[in-house]
């Protein structure tokens, strides 16, 4: 029996109905869902069978279960070198980001001065400019000024503002009551501490959908790191894992213990943090 | 300069005191010291990794770049334009990521709309859905390239296996140049769905029901509910999901890079224009010419964005 509850009399539909469209809508989505996430559940398998079951198969399923891929692929292409620089740079990033956006978002929120609007205005028009228009000169910059080239600090400093960041924390802060921040003044509270203490853990939510966020686009990030880090042991994960192509053509089973390998920490991520990560998204659609 | 925090009240009292006085008094707020130490590294770091480079940008595309000697590369004007767009591939590239926008909007737009629509009007399970619907776009897309080249592998891929044993003719997928592009459009569909899908969703779910049942009272079935009621409400967000389609089509490298190499495909059918940007810039080093291709994009980008912005007027509120 369908729910009607609040909506008043306006909604009710004979319940019949209502159930056969449900349950319509039930299968669409559940196929959708089928879609969505059986090719990762054939490769998880795919990870675990040999090369010859892998190519003749039509089972889901192995039959003779193996972690020689695994083993194959550890000892034959530095992941862990990989893994480590992955983290070190997508980490570094997040972290220094979503603190550099709390911070300009709330400035740019709650501040006034001159030049405020037109400052935010330019910050936020460098998303309109592509990446392939500044990926050469900023290569430059990063190789010769800074010496980065072929590091890992030449993706990590290229990554420690970001203008969607900024919109984003913006728009929250938006919402936060200025008596508050007056009341906190009045009661003789520094600015760092209204930021740090008041501020900022009002600002959980969003801080944290941005920082999924940020995370995964530089976990997943390729282009630039391609630019940037050319010796093998500087590489991230998607550089290492793109690579394969090369070192092992058709060799597939090796290919689904590498992408394994890439995607499982980013599956445990957004396990705990997809809630998050959906608002944040749906937030933006809306605002934007 | 006047820092106040509490917008709202008249600060009338510091433009009667004069300039110096409203600069000292300025100086000795809290709020100068911290919004300044704030924002003085955000514009140093802005001049170096953004405006800088654009700038630097516009400057390159019309020299004749010296890797050695950056300082003494030689003017030539507009030459760089014109030498990448005789370059043997640049309308090639053009076309191939006109065709790779068009079939990403025919692709993405119709099903995230259908997806959306279930999932505002499904009464159990909303957010499970979406939040499984969405897991391909959180997976690494290198990942899911190798994934999907697996899978549609002409002889021992499992998409061939399954459409033989139900009667399916086998597809050449990613390696006919006839169904290369779409194919691969294919992919970034399925990677790229649910984050369609959960913008549209939302602005669903922001439609007021009582329009619905307004709609219900004057007896119009969901068919006319949707053209007449979702579909105009829902036009701000549709354009918005568009641009966004059109802007990251234009950009498109890893997903062809990571399928193709960098050569472009069977028959160059995949070479697309972020792809003649790399190969001009950093395969054949060529800097001048290679920031004169991105130029072009970003006028191309620039225009749509314009374009939407003047169109995202609404004319209606709710």
């Amino acid at each position: 029996m369908a729910v009607i509850g609040k909506t008043g009399p306006a909604r009710r539909q004979p319940p019949r109905r209502i159930d056969i469209s449900q349950s319509i809508l039930q299968i669409f989505l559940l196929g959708m869902v089928v879609v969505a996430i059986f090719p990762f559940i054939w490769m998880v398998f795919a990870s675990l069978k040999p090369f010859k079951e892998l190519v003749e198969s039509r089972q889901l399923l192995p039959e003779t279960w193996t972690l020689r891929n695994y083993d194959e692929i550890l000892g034959r292409v530095n992941f862990y070198a990989a893994f480590r620089n992955s983290i070190v740079s997508a980490v570094s990033v997040t972290v220094v980001s979503v603190y550099t956006s709390s911070v300009m978002g709330y400035i740019f929120s709650k501040y006034r001065f001159a030049g405020k609007e037109v400052l935010f205005t330019i910050v936020l028009s460098t998303m309109m400019v592509p990446f392939a228009v500044i990926m050469v000169p900023l290569y430059i910059t990063i190789a010769n000024s800074f010496g980065l080239a072929d590091d890992l600090g030449g993706i990590i400093v290229t990554g420690f503002y970001t203008a969607f960041g900024i919109f984003l924390m913006r728009q929250f802060m938006e919402s936060i009551p200025f008596e508050l921040i007056d009341a906190a003044r009045i009661d003789g509270a520094s600015e760092w501490r209204i930021f740090f203490t008041l501020v900022l853990p009002m600002s959980m939510s969003p801080m944290s959908a941005l920082a999924v966020f940020v995370f995964l686009v530089n976990w997943d990030s390729f282009l630039w790191p391609l630019i940037v880090l050319s010796s093998q042991d500087k590489q991230t994960l998607p550089l290492v894992l793109a690579g394969l192509r090369n070192l092992w053509w058709t060799r597939y089973e090796m290919w689904a213990a590498g992408s394994m390998l890439t995607v499982a920490p980013v599956m445990l991520i957004y396990s705990i943090a997809s809630r998050y990560f959906i608002r944040g998204i749906a937030m933006t659609g809306l605002k934007a | 300069m006047t820092t106040v925090a509490d917008e709202g009240r008249p600060s009338g009292r510091a433009e009667t005191m004069g300039v110096w006085f409203a600069v000292k008094e300025t100086l000795r707020k809290p709020q100068f010291w911290f919004g300044f130490t704030m924002i003085l590294p955000l514009l140093i770091w802005y001049w170096i990794f953004s405006f800088g480079p654009i700038i630097q940008a516009f400057r390159m595309s019309t020299v004749a770049y010296k890797l050695l000697d950056p300082g003494n590369s030689p003017f030539v004007g507009l030459g760089n334009f014109i030498k990448i767009s005789q370059h043997p591939l640049f309308w090639v590239s053009v076309k191939n990521t006109i065709l790779w926008a068009v079939y990403s909007f025919v692709f993405h737009l119709p099903l995230a709309m259908l997806i959306a629509v279930c999932l505002s009007k499904v009464k159990r399970g909303r957010n499970v859905y979406q939040a499984l619907i969405f897991v391909p776009v959180v997976v690494s897309l290198v990942a899911v390239s190798l994934l999907f080249k697996m899978l549609m592998d002409p002889e021992v891929g499992q998409l061939n296996k399954l459409f033989s044993s139900v009667g399916l003719p086998e597809l050449q997928w990613l390696s006919s140049s006839s169904s290369a592009l779409p194919t691969a459009v294919v992919i970034a569909t399925w990677k790229g769905l649910g984050f369609f899908v959960v913008i549209l969703t939302a602005g669903m779910l922001n439609i007021p029901s009582e329009l619905y049942d307004a709609g219900l009272v004057d007896g119009t079935n969901p068919w006319q509910q949707f053209w007449l009621i979702t579909m105009p409400l829902m036009s701000h967000t549709i354009l918005l999901v568009t641009v966004l389609l059109a802007i990251g089509s234009l950009q498109e490298f890893t997903l062809p890079t990571v399928l193709f190499g960098s050569e472009g495909g069977p028959g160059n059918s995949t070479f697309l224009y972020n792809l003649l940007v790399y190969q001009e810039a950093f395969l054949d080093i060529r800097f001048g010419t290679a920031t004169a291709a991105s130029l072009f994009q970003f006028a191309f980008i620039l225009t749509i964005s314009i374009l939407q912005i003047k169109l995202l007027r609404p004319s209606w509120t709710y």
